[in-house]
């Protein structure tokens, strides 16, 4: 499926857990591979654990499993808590 | 290896290896699939002759293949650029 990447900015994202972690704010290219690379994640949720101090985070494009309507990331355990884990 | 944020390269001004001003980038095609970089989407300089190049409108599609490297401009290899045509 072939995309423009603005379409991709101000996407939420989640993990497959149903987690929200952020909104996309832009997108990391590499240009000699020609790929994207990662995605610039902010506006973070603060549920998710140690962000304190980083406005953003990059979610490399190999844990991503689709974008559509939101991105679905993979749940990547000892990163992102899921609500279950805090009790 | 060289990467590059998106938004930095709004506006930024494509020119050929051999020093020909192509215009500006207006969009990144990108195949969500796979992840890979298909096309740039340019608006041609009004000084630069289209004919011959991948068009939509006065949108010009420039296959990712022919970029070289993306610094304060970004350059591509002209003849990669036709070759696909």
């Amino acid at each position: 499926m072939r995309t423009q990447i603005t379409e991709l900015f101000g996407l939420n994202v989640y993990t497959d857990k149903a987690v929200y972690v952020g909104s996309v704010d832009d997108v990391v290219i590499d240009v000699d591979a020609k790929k994207i690379d990662s995605l610039a994640v902010g506006n973070l949720n603060p549920e998710i654990g140690e962000i304190k101090g980083y406005k953003g985070l990059q979610i490399p494009f190999r844990i991503i499993k689709n974008i559509s309507d939101i991105v679905l990331i993979r749940h990547v355990a000892g990163v992102f808590k899921s609500p279950q884990e805090k009790e | 290896m060289s990467k590059t944020f998106s938004r930095t390269m709004a506006r930024k001004r494509v020119m050929s290896t051999d020093g020909v001003l192509i215009g500006t980038i207006k969009n990144v095609m990108v195949d969500l699939g796979t992840g890979q970089v298909v096309d740039l989407i340019v608006k041609p300089d009004e000084s630069f002759r289209t004919e011959g190049y991948r068009m939509d409108g006065d949108k010009m599609f420039v296959p990712f293949e022919a970029v070289k490297d993306i610094k304060d401009y970004i350059v591509v290899d002209r003849y990669l650029l036709q070759k696909s045509a």
